[in-house]
């Protein structure tokens, strides 16, 4: 049951999740921004890869490959198998979204992304299914309206960020913070780690393929761990909180 | 096909990435192997586009540079690990970050 009007403290309570990503996230926005105006892409157009590709680095590409002249067949196929990430995403939130009415899975689905799907599992895990749905689509929803607003913002006024900043690594850190946080269960451990290093290694394949193989390495290396195992507490001074089975 | 039309075409494909699961498995019980394996999948994506993230930026600055992002990194899996809240890997990595680049020779 989707009941968004009696659920308003769990859908701020998505949108407060997601404010730390958003450091990250609008500057690389205003990236794109900038990047559509300078490339040969109508500014408008290079707006619209925001709502309609909804994904940073495949929006970065179509607008850098189109401003270069490649073929169009090139541009699609390379934007999507940028993507093929969120194939994975969306069978991660396919079983919270079991049975919902089709009007939420297709609005839901659209918001998957990196971020949106970071704080959609955050709520599911902490307020179950019903609550759970409020508490995405508010972080996701912010997440939108920031994202496509920091695009525009970057195609009216250009770099202008300080570099001192370096706000560029504002979202590596807090995907290694979210990394980290994960390593107490021996499955998700392996998967961590595994990813970690294939991503490495295969830092400079084409078309960031690199990050396809690496997920389903670590996916591949997490399952080789026994099922339900014991999680231990990342925290030197907080015992687990899970009773080992 | 013009702008306009191959910037469609990869958003209608993106699109469909992101409802294809959800439709699928909708309509038939995902496996139990499957359950499992998804639960690994975000884990898995933040430490790969992390991993990747921290190395794509020291590859720009160079060997000696780069040792102000990887000290951030350091102070940010630590405070984690200390405080067990991930939010702190940015409290903590990005005051390391500043630091650690202002001290370095340029």
């Amino acid at each position: 049951m989707i009941s968004l009007r009696a659920d308003r403290r769990d859908i701020a309570a998505g949108a407060r999740t997601m404010v730390p990503w958003l450091a990250g996230i609008v500057p690389f926005g205003l990236v794109i921004g900038v990047s559509a105006v300078q490339a040969d892409v109508p500014t408008l157009a290079g707006w619209l890869t925001g709502p309609l590709i909804y994904a940073g680095s495949a929006q970065l590409a179509t607008i850098g490959m189109i401003g270069a002249g490649t073929a169009p067949v090139v541009v699609v196929a390379s934007a999507l198998i940028i993507n093929i990430r969120l194939i994975f995403y969306s069978a991660t939130m396919a079983r919270y979204w079991r049975g919902t009415p089709l009007w939420w899975r297709m609005v839901a689905a659209y918001l998957i992304v990196d971020p949106s799907v970071a704080v959609g599992l955050d709520g599911y895990r902490r307020l179950g299914r019903g609550r759970g749905h409020a508490h995405y689509l508010g972080g996701a929803v912010l997440l939108w309206v920031s994202w496509l607003t920091a695009i525009a913002a970057g195609a009216m006024v250009g770099a202008g960020l300080p570099a001192w900043l370096h706000l560029e690594f504002v979202i590596p850190l807090y995907l290694v913070g979210q990394a980290i946080a994960k390593l107490a269960r021996p499955a998700q451990r392996r998967a961590i780690f595994a990813a970690a290093a294939v991503a490495l290694l295969a830092l400079t394949a084409p078309l960031q393929l690199g990050i396809a193989l690496a997920i389903t390495a670590g996916v591949a290396a997490g399952l080789t761990a026994r099922p339900a195992g014991p999680a231990r507490s990342i925290h030197p001074l907080k015992p687990s909180t899970e009773v080992p089975r | 096909m013009n702008a306009w039309t191959v910037i469609l075409a990869a958003g209608l494909g993106s699109y469909l990435f992101r409802l294809s699961m959800i439709v699928l498995f909708d309509r038939i019980t995902m496996p139990a192997y499957l359950q499992r394996a998804s639960e690994l999948v975000a884990p898995a994506a933040f430490a790969a586009l992390a991993a990747a993230g921290v190395a794509t930026v020291c590859m720009g600055l160079g060997a000696t540079r780069a040792a102000a992002p990887l000290a951030a990194v350091a102070a940010a899996v630590i405070a984690v690990l200390r405080t067990g809240s991930p939010q702190a890997a940015i409290l903590v990595g990005m005051p390391a970050l500043w630091v650690a680049t202002a001290l370095l020779p340029s």
